[in-house]
């Protein structure tokens, strides 16, 4: 029997136990009841929004109505405060108890920092519909008053936090369901049984095939659904995001090989005795530390050197990379360096995993560490 | 010249874990049709070789040769192997886990499913084929394994320790799928520490020791060979303590008025039976070469 026929068969049987074990349904209904709870979370929350305009006297009477008439299609509301004049306006926005200032006879909407499209158009509706104009000529020239930092949008920050914690998340998941299998061959003593029809390192590659179409679908139905939503408005969001969330997929599949491998490793080296958590401890660190360092590093700073050394380093690169891309974008190099130092490492895990991995699910005795494990790769 | 090999051939196995010697130099055959009991006392090395054979222990020395070929990774796949070590996947239903291992051997999806249901059937496990292995009882888990290891119809049975555990229903249905198997033309290897059994079931045996092949061969053959003989004895109104004046006669068992011994090959039978019906009243008497487990004693007993 050839190669791909075995790992074909061990993946199907790694899918179907999977599938018929309903915890697979039951974590995808409730990943994507959540991921529709975090949307309808965000229309919730943004009908609380209030924008708060200044105007300089005098206004007309009838602003604050049409400016909260204009604010409704945003699920939000308006409140209008007059200030007697300019000065008194730029404090009112300077001391941030109003979000934008109106100075009409300048057709002027002044910004404290950054401008809030979304709130500017609110304004321009209003005053035009105030003034009885038409549309499309802009009533209102934009300012700020100090041009601020670029501040990421929430969707950036949502893909970019949502994305790396989703991946972390199903690397997680999935890489303890292949430690689970490995441990369950190993404890039911199966593995010998099996190993005498299979080569090990198809029985390894099987497996992480399988566990990893199974974590591949519910990743796909999980960020599909998101990027329905993306596409529909819902967090009001630019199309490139697409493409940072589309990135997510490649990267599950490049982590998982890279950790699941790692975790199945761990499982076959463990003692026989060590229950899956036992035996995946050090793969699980790795991961968790991987995931808060690049937390931390990317929000303190996402264009920090830190942050482009995470990104390409293979450990962190599968979380950091898409995040980063969603909030800065990540230069094409950058791309192409991840991925290949990311291939390089899976490529040489899988060729000592091939070696170690049979001796290992086979051996009986306590946990081999990590030098007797070393040498068994050169050996054999 | 030895006879040109068609079946399985350890030659000159060598294993050490550490300062233990597993296998030293040892060498056997299975022929095609025959079956061999494996035999020696527990650690002798018999889980060891038989695991050699799959691939799952790395000779230091030697090989394992199939129709007098290095036996390769698809020549293993017409093995069959029941292995020390008990198990199969618990939660998975038992008909589908065979159609799976059957699969894993090379079968189409098809032919593992009609093989399982088949094999099932025969062992008295067709109504469980939908329930998980975890739920099946010990004896029937048992069933189960040896089902696994004769699914694909294999060239080459493997079986250590198959009737371990098993009731004498179980003793029988076992003893005629093995007689089956080989009547088939598959080459059987089995190991046992029932020497009766193994006497009964077995055409060849091979015993190893500490690492080492003793003895090897049809077993009436390695019988005769003995340089020793078994005298049994019924007697009644012996003395107590009797024994027939004969040098170096060792009493195997003694209880009542029955009387087993070893003696000597060159010991005259008939001498022997005139001393008895001197001392007593002879109820019964028998000769011949030692039985299997006689022989087993005399070879690895120390």
């Amino acid at each position: 029997m050839n190669g791909r026929r075995a790992i074909a068969l061990v993946a199907r049987r790694e899918i179907v136990e999977r599938l018929r074990s309903r915890a697979f349904l039951i974590s995808t209904v409730v990943m994507l009841l959540l991921v529709a709870a975090s949307v309808g979370l965000g229309g919730f929350l943004s009908k609380e929004t209030t924008y708060r305009f200044a105007a300089v006297a005098p206004v007309p009477a009838d602003l604050e109505a049409a400016l909260d008439r204009a604010a409704d299609p945003f699920d939000a509301r308006a409140r209008l405060d007059v200030v007697p004049s300019p000065a008194a306006g730029r404090e009112t926005l300077e001391a941030e108890d109003a979000d934008a200032l109106l100075i009409l006879p300048q057709d002027r909407l002044v910004f404290r920092a950054d401008v809030d499209p979304q709130l500017a158009a609110v304004a321009d509706t209003a005053v035009r519909a105030v003034r009885r104009h038409l549309p499309p000529a802009p009533e209102l020239s934009v300012v700020s008053l100090e041009p601020g930092e670029a501040e990421h949008t929430d969707a950036e920050v949502l893909v970019a936090a949502g994305g790396s914690l989703l991946l972390v998340v199903l690397l997680a998941v999935y890489g303890q369901s292949v430690i689970a299998s490995v441990v369950e061959e190993r404890s039911s003593r199966v593995v010998e049984l099996v190993l005498s029809t299979v080569r090990a390192r198809h029985l390894l590659a099987g497996k992480v095939v399988g566990i990893g179409i199974l974590g591949l679908a519910q990743l796909t139905l999980i960020a599909g659904l998101a990027a329905v939503l993306l596409a529909a408005g819902a967090f009001d969001a630019p199309a490139e995001l697409g493409g940072s969330l589309a990135l997510v997929i490649p990267w599950f599949v490049l982590g998982f090989a890279l950790y699941a491998v790692a975790y199945a490793v761990a499982g076959a080296l463990a003692s026989r005795q060590d229950g899956p958590d036992a035996a995946g401890q050090p793969v699980s660190y790795a991961l968790a530390a991987a995931y808060f360092v690049g937390y931390v590093v990317v929000s303190a700073d996402a264009e920090g050197a830190a942050a482009h050394a995470l990104t390409i380093l293979p450990l962190t690169a599968p979380l950091v990379l898409p995040a980063r891309s969603a909030l800065v974008g990540v230069p094409a190099w950058e791309h192409a360096l991840a991925l290949v130092l990311v291939l390089a490492t899976i490529v040489a895990l899988v060729r000592f995993a091939g070696r170690v991995y049979a001796h290992g699910v086979l051996h009986a005795g306590p946990a081999i560490g990590i030098r007797d494990a070393l040498r068994l790769s050169r050996r054999s | 010249m030895p006879a040109p090999e068609d079946g399985l051939a350890v030659a000159g196995a060598s294993k050490r874990y550490g300062p233990t010697v597993a296998l030293d130099r040892v060498s056997l055959e299975v022929r095609p049709g025959r079956i061999l009991g494996f035999l020696g006392p527990n650690g002798a090395g018999k889980t060891t070789a038989m695991r050699a054979v799959f691939g799952l222990v790395a000779l230091d020395a030697g090989e394992i040769r199939w129709r007098g070929r290095p036996a390769g990774f698809a020549d293993r796949l017409r093995f069959g192997y029941m292995p020390e070590e008990r198990g199969l996947y618990p939660h998975m239903p038992l008909g589908k886990q065979l159609a799976y291992l059957g699969a894993l051997h090379g079968l189409t999806d098809d032919a593992a499913r009609a093989a399982a249901s088949a094999w099932l059937d025969r062992l008295g496990l067709g109504d469980r084929a939908g329930a998980p292995v975890e739920d099946l009882s010990h004896g029937n888990q048992q069933r189960a394994q040896l089902a696994a290891a004769l699914l694909h119809g294999p060239d080459l049975l493997v079986l250590d320790e198959p009737f371990a555990g098993l009731d004498a229903l179980a003793v029988r249905t076992l003893t005629a799928v093995l007689r089956d198997e080989a009547a088939r033309g598959a080459a059987v290897l089995f190991s046992s520490h029932q020497l009766d059994l193994v006497e009964h079931v077995c055409d060849d045996v091979a015993i190893i020791d500490r690492g080492r092949l003793v003895a090897s061969g049809p077993i009436d053959a390695l019988r005769r060979a003995s340089r020793r003989r078994r005298i049994a004895l019924r007697l009644e109104g012996a003395p107590p303590g009797w024994l027939p004046p004969v040098p170096e006669i060792e009493v195997v068992e003694r209880d009542d008025g029955a009387l087993r011994l070893l003696a000597a090959d060159d010991v005259d039978p008939r001498a022997v039976l005139a001393a008895a019906e001197d001392a007593a009243e002879v109820v019964e008497f028998g000769y011949g070469p030692p039985t299997l487990a006689e022989l087993f004693v005399e070879l690895v007993g120390r």
